[in-house]
């Protein structure tokens, strides 16, 4: 493994989490969520060597994700690699406690388009309006606008 | 209506993250890739062990009774040894070599890999020496023992039929554990993961 990639695969290692959460709240089942987390990781590899760490590396992380998650779904399954990359867990199937909350958080964010998903899952995480914008391409105040309306939408449904 | 409540939904965000944090990424296709690797090794002590066995069986009996050396007893029973020792390899292989490793699920594949450590190892520990040890006392009387010229000394005789067996003991131990340590390192992969 050279420099390059053994930077990759600690910045993957690390992300992990993040990468994948984005992958499971755009999917629908277990193998949908290993197409988008594999699809996500080579997208981030492309343009890992392009990175030039203009925006904070977490930042870049969650708009390639996002855009990779908004895109496959809507070619839904076209992709055609198949190299299984994944993680050994079941958030679909496994009956545990912790497993049902999450699944209740996947069935509540389910609910909503594709765009407002991704907000929310920034909003939830912490991120500041800023970064959200910066993420999604869109004015700090349209971020504060459309927080709130999903947030309605979240609570009407 | 369902009462939302956001506070909630960051704890199950959170939760999630925590979760997540424990996994490891698999790559199950790069398991496999090296498991394949490793599997040719296994392969190829098969194929030495097999090619060996050809050469024996055309140039050992020709030559030993052609020169005279050992008796058409002795020639018979090496070559049936040697015959069950391939079949031995043959047989300790044949689930490894059954298995397809791109499609069988890894619980298996290290399943198979640690029956066939076994075998190779009871094969090692049992086997080997209850055909050696005949068999190299019966060469030894036969070499040296048996009809030694006058003026011969059978013990000096003795040595390089031992020497002989040193070094064949050697280098099929080194494939054994080549073969073994192969099986090892899948098993090891796979449960690392």
């Amino acid at each position: 493994m050279d420099i390059k990639e053994q930077e990759f695969s600690r910045m993957v290692r690390e992300n992990k989490s993040t990468i994948y959460t984005v992958c499971y709240m755009f999917s629908n089942d277990a193998d949908e969520v290993s197409d988008l987390f594999q699809e996500t990781l080579i997208n981030l590899w492309k343009g890992f060597e392009s990175f030039r760490h203009e925006s904070k590396l977490s930042t870049w992380i969650y708009r390639v994700a996002m855009n990779t998650c908004i895109s496959a779904d809507r070619k839904k399954r076209k992709l055609s690699s198949k190299v299984p990359l994944s993680m050994k867990i079941n958030l679909y199937d496994d009956e545990d406690h912790e497993t049902k909350q999450v699944r209740q958080l996947h069935e509540r964010i389910q609910r909503l388009d594709l765009i407002d998903r991704a907000l929310v899952m920034m909003w939830l995480e912490g991120m500041s309006y800023e970064e959200i914008a910066e993420v999604v391409g869109i004015s700090v105040k349209n971020v504060g606008v459309k927080l709130v309306r999903i947030k309605e939408k979240l609570k009407q449904k | 209506m369902e009462e939302l409540n956001f506070d909630e939904m960051r704890n199950q965000i959170t939760l999630l993250k925590q979760k997540l944090d424990h996994q490891e990424i698999v790559n199950d296709q790069l398991l496999r890739e090296v498991t394949r690797a490793n599997m040719g090794t296994i392969n190829w002590t098969k194929y030495k062990s097999f090619i060996c066995v050809a050469i024996c069986l055309v140039i050992y009996p020709t030559t030993m009774l052609y020169m005279g050396i050992f008796s058409k007893a002795f020639v018979i029973f090496t070559c049936v040894m040697v015959l069950f020792c391939a079949y031995g390899t043959y047989y300790v292989h044949r689930p490894v070599d059954r298995m397809n490793l791109m499609t069988e699920d890894l619980a298996t594949v290290a399943k198979v890999m640690a029956k066939f450590r076994k075998q190779y190892n009871q094969w090692l520990y049992y086997v080997t020496p209850s055909l050696l040890i005949p068999w190299l006392s019966w060469a030894v009387y036969e070499y040296a023992w048996k009809d030694v010229p006058e003026g011969m000394n059978s013990w000096a005789l003795t040595i390089p039929i031992l020497v002989g067996a040193v070094i064949g003991l050697l280098i099929g131990y080194y494939w054994h554990r080549r073969a073994v340590n192969a099986a090892d390192k899948i098993i090891r992969q796979i449960e690392e993961n």
